[in-house]
């Protein structure tokens, strides 16, 4: 059997599953149970958010270690999905190393929303949450302007405001801010609080948050601690964001 | 009854909507839209009956918890992203804007008791919804006997 090939093959997987958004215990799982499926003893898988480490090693002794670095990625649960049940397929079925390495590839195909979509999914989460928050229907509506501004920064602003998490949070919520606070004026939305807090629940790391604590009580301490600073970051952002928003409307 | 429409129907039906706008850009497809919407609805409607404190928040985050858990258990899935999608009303964005409102006008006692209650709502949800999760792991392979002692593979896709 070809070591080398499945080493690349876990590390692909490894890598996948995490750049669409996976636990880090789900990760190491999938890699370690894909290499014991394929006969070898004690395969190593070490992965942390934004690398991937599997070592093997081969029943003639010989040692091969792949190091998979990953940047900074979003969430794609059907991507996710798709994984797991290959993984599972995988492991049960164990095709051929080239069979195997095909069925990985053609992963990339997954079905996607349409950016229009996704732009209205950003646009009707603030919308539906202004009401939760005791807003009146023209709130909704301001909340559902301001959120379509936040999604097309975060969709089409990429190369404007760089890929910078940290950043491009701030900037989306100044805008957030500065949207909220312009329809106001302009009479459309009634309670300014609301339509911002409303807006500001898409940059919300709610993602981030609910990951820390269930790699924490997966008792993957690092990543927990990591993805936990990465949800104060983000609140942070968020607040230095609005602030600005806030300010630069005070100027005017 | 217009009473129970306006305080726990309609605001149930608004986290449902809410959640299926963020399942597209989760790209969550198929059932998975319907099973994260229901998800948030339950959670909203637990914690505005158990009277919207941290408490009933570590309550609604419970329900998810558990709500998610069987979801995923029922379709073979990762229970990841129902969990995800369904917390996210929960999540104490009014707590972050209203902190930083008080920071930035120098009212730092208000400042201190906001920043303090969002960091108990985000404990609150992390942990309810963590440990329902872990709990409804241990207990679900005594509950339910799987039939064949090894999971068959992922069906289709």
């Amino acid at each position: 059997m070809d070591y080398d090939k499945l080493l690349n093959i876990a590390v692909e997987l490894g890598c996948r599953l995490m750049s669409s958004g996976a636990e880090i215990y789900r990760v190491e799982e999938s890699a370690r149970r894909f290499l014991q499926a394929y006969g070898l003893r004690s395969p190593e898988v070490f992965a942390i958010p934004n690398c991937v480490i599997v070592s093997i090693t081969t029943p003639e002794g010989h040692p091969i270690t792949r190091m998979r670095r990953i940047a900074s990625h979003g969430t794609d649960i059907e991507l996710l999905e798709q994984c797991n049940a290959l993984c599972r397929r995988l492991c049960f079925d164990t095709p051929p190393v080239e069979e195997a390495q095909a069925m990985l590839s053609a992963l990339t195909r997954t079905p996607k929303y349409a950016p229009w979509k996704v732009l209205m999914g950003y646009g009707m989460a603030p919308a539906f949450f202004s009401p939760l928050f005791g807003g009146s229907i023209s709130d909704s509506v301001s909340a559902l302007i301001g959120g379509l501004a936040v999604g097309a920064c975060l969709l089409y602003g990429g190369r404007l405001i760089g890929y910078n998490h940290f950043f491009r949070t701030t900037i989306c919520s100044a805008v957030a801010a500065l949207a909220s606070l312009l329809l106001v004026h302009m009479g459309l939305g009634q309670n300014i609080d609301t339509v911002t807090i409303s807006v500001l629940m898409v940059l919300v790391p709610g993602v981030a948050l609910t990951n820390s604590m269930r790699e924490i009580m997966a008792s993957d301490i690092i990543s927990g601690l990591i993805r936990a600073a990465d949800s104060i970051l983000t609140g942070a952002a968020i607040a230095i964001g609005t602030a600005v928003g806030l300010f630069i409307s005070q100027m005017f | 009854m217009s009473a129970i429409w306006s305080v726990y129907i309609l605001p149930c039906v608004c986290a449902f909507l809410a959640c299926v706008g963020f399942t597209l850009v989760f790209n969550i497809h198929g059932v998975g839209k319907l099973i994260c919407g229901v998800g948030g609805a339950l959670g909203w409607l637990i914690y505005l009956l158990a009277g919207s404190t941290i408490f009933a928040a570590f309550l609604a985050s419970a329900a998810i918890g558990v709500f998610s858990e069987a979801m995923a258990r029922l379709r073979r899935c990762p229970v990841t992203g129902y969990l995800l999608v369904a917390l996210l009303p929960l999540v104490p964005g009014g707590g972050i804007y209203y902190a930083m409102r008080y920071c930035v006008s120098g009212d730092t006692q208000n400042f201190l008791d906001t920043l303090l209650h969002t960091f108990g709502m985000a404990a609150a949800l992390a942990v309810g919804a963590m440990m329902t999760s872990s709990l409804f792991r241990a207990a679900y392979p005594h509950l339910f006997r799987p039939k064949s002692p090894r999971n068959p593979p992922g069906k289709g896709r």
